[in-house]
This record gives structure tokens, sequence and C-alpha cells, in this order.
């Protein structure tokens, strides 16, 4: 009962956090010219006389792309997160904490520098080769940080997070190397995307979004049980008849698709994929088959509502979105942090 | 019906188990013998099909065992290590169905959750099943663990009925002597039912009680072989162990007991 509630729970809720993102802002719109404007738009005449076509304009060119960028990028991060979670037997692991976030960042900014491609302003084709471009990066940095950590089958949450930490520095350090070698055109456009920010929203950049978050999102729970299997222990898994090569390869591959993709269009947002499973977890409990569905719901509502805080909250002007994650996840971080200490101290006992 | 032959398996420059052979029947719950080091754990990961040996092959009902795929195989065998750590949070009821994943595709149906209930409280572990796997002390996981393993060679109906195998790493290591009684009760109820039973032990005295035959490795080796009767004796445990102990039979024509004597190590 509970399980199933909990979907529907999430889907009512999305829908509404899409209303409210789309009505909030420097022109409200209310709930129902929302839905007016996008009736007309789908060739429904409804009576347009209860908005104006200013309104119409803001939500179909401004406002829609964006809270479908945040949509994106929520439900890809939140989805990369969970399974990698699984798949590192960790509730620590965030794309961003060990370094895949940053590798697929670096290997951004190589794209833009070396190939020239401007990515807010560039066709889909550009985006798609940037898009490339982080997968590879994010890629490299995910297999070094799981090599790394893994000692016998079982992940080192030391090695892990230190690891992690090592990849952050170095991909940094090499990310203001290669900002330092660049033009002016090309830093504007390197700055603009390393903030972190869902700002560059045209329906260009959603469209070059999609597929990598949709397969991800369509696929990833269909890996659920494998998952559970895989919690118990690398050969637990195998015993109960995972093909565990195969499964490391698949939740890698469309872990980092996704990560890649989002980081390529928005830049870094960090924790989206720490702070929806926890909450999740301790919801729902672990099973993957209902977590990682549901985790890519509540991310797309957690990123839409965080978007609408970081433009309205100080606007004019508008706060970076990775701000407004960062202030929600690292309190999140810190408690499973703790925890996580006293479990280890209890098996030293 | 296991049948091993000239198995031998190298690990860092190291023959861990040199050209074993033998049989190992259903029916007849066999356990596994040896000092430490002697290769009883990597003895029973190539019987499980986790690790492939250099030489030698495993049949079941006559079928190479690295043949089969991992599904496959989950369905004819279950296996229970000898530590569990789980960092993420599942209650024992999801552990121990994570045992019937082999054998349904998309959602248990109500008799694989009625083979998940009956297991549990099978090992006096029914009261556990909503509480979180990663909060029960070592003894408790293990029986959450062994529950998880039955489930999992639970037929779901006559029709998919097949011989199975179950391999047991010191299944009695962390538990209190009730619950080691039954632990090893259910295997050998197991075992009755006409399947194959394997588990290492170190306990002689559980062994003697328990095995219908031993098997004994020293140094990568199968040094002997056959009933605890026959087989457990004063110069058995001086050759094996390099101790001194006594053999005592309580019944009449029942099993041994063994005694060792403390000043002898």
């Amino acid at each position: 009962m509970k399980k199933y509630g909990v979907r529907g729970l999430l889907i009512l809720l999305l829908i509404v956090s899409l209303l409210v993102a789309a009505g909030m802002g420097a022109m409200v719109i209310r709930p129902i010219q929302v839905v007016a404007i996008l009736l007309n738009k789908l060739g429904w005449s409804v009576a347009s006389d209860s908005y104006t076509p200013a309104m119409s304009a803001v939500l179909l060119q401004i406002r829609l792309p964006r809270i479908c960028l945040a949509v994106l990028t929520g439900s890809g991060l939140a989805i990369a997160g969970a399974s990698l979670q699984g798949l590192f037997r960790n509730p620590l692991v965030d794309p961003g904490l060990i370094g895949i976030s940053s590798g697929a960042s670096l290997a951004a900014v190589a794209v833009i520098v070396l190939f020239s491609v401007l990515s807010p302003t560039g066709g889909l084709q550009g985006h798609y080769l940037l898009n490339l471009g982080t997968f590879c990066g994010a890629c490299l940095s995910s297999i070094l940080v799981f090599r790394f950590s893994r000692v016998e089958g079982k992940t080192m949450v030391a090695t892990l997070l230190l690891a992690g930490l090592a990849i952050n520095a170095l991909c940094n350090a090499l990310t203001g190397l290669i900002t330092y070698t660049a033009n002016n055109e090309q830093l504007r456009s390197i700055s603009f995307w390393l903030m972190g920010s869902l700002g560059g929203a045209t329906w260009t950049t959603v469209s070059s979004l999609l597929p990598f978050v949709v397969l991800p999102v369509w696929l990833l729970p269909r890996e659920g049980r494998a998952l559970n299997a895989y919690a118990l222990g690398e050969m637990e898994a195998l015993h109960t008849g995972v093909d565990i090569r195969w499964l490391k390869f698949r939740i890698l591959l469309l872990a980092t698709l996704s990560v890649g993709a989002t980081v390529a269009v928005c830049g870094i947002i960090g924790f989206v994929g720490l702070i929806v499973p926890h909450i999740l977890r301790s919801w729902t409990g672990s099973d993957h088959r209902r977590l990682l569905i549901n985790s890519a719901l509540a991310g797309a509502i957690l990123l839409t509502l965080a978007d609408v805080v970081s433009r309205t909250v100080i606007a004019p002007a508008e706060l970076p979105i990775g701000i407004v994650t960062a202030l929600l996840g690292t309190p999140v971080f810190i408690v499973l942090l703790y925890k996580q200490k006293k479990n280890l101290y209890n098996h030293n006992i | 019906m296991i049948r091993v032959k000239g198995l031998s398996y190298y690990a860092g420059g190291k023959k861990l188990l040199d050209g074993i052979s033998c049989v190992i029947r259903p029916g007849e719950l066999t356990v596994i013998l040896g000092p430490n080091g002697a290769g009883k754990s990597t003895l029973l990961r190539l019987l499980s099909g986790e690790r492939k040996p250099d030489e030698g092959q495993v049949l079941f009902n006559e079928t190479v065992l690295y043949s089969l795929s991992p599904r496959q195989l989950a369905l004819r065998r279950a296996v229970l290590g000898q530590q569990y750590t789980m960092s993420l949070p599942f209650t024992c009821e999801e552990v121990v169905m994570m045992g019937r994943y082999p054998h349904y595709r998309d959602q248990p149906d109500s008799r694989d959750h009625a083979i998940v209930a009956e297991a549990l409280s099978a090992l006096g572990a029914g009261h556990l099943s909503r509480r979180l796997f990663n909060t029960l002390s070592g003894g408790e996981q293990q029986r959450v663990q062994l529950a998880r393993v039955l489930a999992q060679l639970e037929e779901k109906d006559v029709k998919e009925a097949m011989s199975r195998f179950l391999l047991l790493d010191e299944p009695t290591a962390n538990m209190d002597y009730l619950h080691q009684q039954i632990c090893l009760r259910r295997a050998r109820e197991f075992c009755r039912r006409g399947q194959t039973v394997v588990m290492v032990l170190h306990d002689l005295n559980l062994a003697a009680q328990l095995a219908d035959r031993l098997l004994v490795l020293k140094e990568g080796r199968l040094v002997a072989e056959g009933g605890p009767r026959q087989l457990l004796g004063v110069e058995f445990i001086r050759d094996v162990y390099g101790l001194e102990a006594k053999i005592f039979y309580p019944e009449p024509g029942g099993f041994p007991v063994v005694i060792t004597n403390l000043q002898s190590c």
C-alpha cells in the first residue's frame, strides 16, 4: 500500500511543483492560466482572454525550457546517485563528491577550448560533441574511483572519499590550467557554464539533454533487483544468479551517461544524488526496485523547487542553483557521515 | 550428485588445491574438515562455481558446473558465506526475498512470500522480519542469511523440481548453542529430502554428531574421507591437527565425542 502510495504522491507533488515553477517569477502566471496557455499551444482552443500574450511568450520561451531542464537534470542526477550508491554499496556516494562530475566538467572545458564549441549558443551538434566529451570524462573518473576504492570486492569508505577528493583536486587544477590558455570568447562560455546554473535553458539545450536522461531513467530501474542482491556482496549477488560484470558495466555506463550529459548542459550541481536517495531510503526503504524510479521523480521535484528558490530569492538577480542544493545537501552528508562513523565503531568492537 | 575430478587451483604462485577427486552424494550430509589454510573455503568456492579450477572439473548431475549461466546455477545451488556486512539498510524480509530472485521475473507471488516467511520462522527468526539487517547481532544476521539461502533452494511447484545443492561455510560461527543446533538441523532436513549439502565446520564434535560423511583436507590435499565413526580416532586427530585427544562413545552405536588435551599444544 505504502509502496505504491509513495509513487502516486511523488507524481502529484511533481505536478504541483511544475505549476508553482511555471507561475513564479517577475511575471506571476496563475496555474489556471498556465494550463490555458499550454492547451492553446497544443491546439485545443480555450478562452485566451484569461492571459496576456506576454505571459504566453514568457512561459513558452523562458520558463518552460528551464523547467524541463530542471526536471531532466534533477531526475538524471538523482537516479545516477541512487544507482551508484547501490553499485558502491554505500549511501555516501554522490557523483559530485566522488569526482565523476569534475571529471565531466574537465572534459567539457577541454572540449570547449580545443574544439571551440560555444556551449550556450552553439547548435545541437555542438551540444552532442560536448555531451560526448563529458561522458568520456565522467566514465574515466568513475572507473578510476571504482578501482581505487575497492579491496577484494568491498568498498572502503575512507579510500572512496579520498579518491574522490584526489580526482576532484586534479580535475580542478587541470580545468584551471586549460582556462588559463583560453581566449576571451571561450572564457566567457566556460565561466558561464562552470557556475552550475539552469540559466542557459533553451529548447536546444533541453533536446540535447533529453535522450541522455530518458535512457538511464528508463533502463536503470530494471537493474533494481540485481542491485538489491549486489548489496549483499559481490559474490552473494553472483550466487543468486546476477551476472555481476555485466551489471557493473551497465550501471557505470548509464549513470555516467546521465551525469555527463547534465554536467555538459548545466555544469556541476552537487548533492542532488545524495539528498534524494537518502530521504527516500528513510521513507520507503532501500529496495532499489522502488528507490530508483522514486529517486528520479523526487530529484525532478527537488531541482524544480530549488530553481524557483534560486531565481526568486534575490530577484532580479539569480542565486546559482548549486548553492541552494549545497545548502540542503551538506547537512545530509554530515548526518550520513556520522551514521557511518557509528557503524564502523560498532563493527570494530 | 557432485562429482569432483582432479581439482587443482593456484593463487599467487601457490597451489591451494592439489588434485582433489571425490563424489558427494545427495541425501548424505558431507562435512569438510581440516586445519586453517587447508583449502576448505577454496574448495567450496570452486564447488559454488564462483571460481574456475586451473585443472580438473566439477560435474553436478553429469553437467559441467562452469557451463551453466549464473541464473541457471542459482536455481540449483545456494551458498552461505562466513560474514556479511550491508551498509545499505534492508529489512530481513527483503534480504531473505533476495534468495527468491532467480525464481520470479517482476513481482514475487504469494508463494514466494510464504516461502520467505517459512524460512525465517524455521530458523527462529520470524520476529526479525521487519528489523533492519544491519542492526542485528552477528548470530542473528547469520540465521537470516541461512534463511535466505534455504529460501533460494525452495521450489515453487513440483513441476520445476530438480536436484539442488547447498554449500555452507562455517554456518554456525557466531551462533549460540541453541541456534547452532536449529541451523544444523534445518540443513540436515534439507539433505534428508534427497538434496546435496556440503559444509565446512571446525568443531569436530558438531561434525561427528551431524555428518554422514567427512572429507578431510590438509595442505590442499584430500587426506581422508569416510564416516565419523570410521575416521575420528586418536591417530587421525594427531595427524591432521597435531593434537592429542581422547575419543568417547557416550551411547553405544552413537556418535563419537572428542575431548582434546590442552597440554598437548
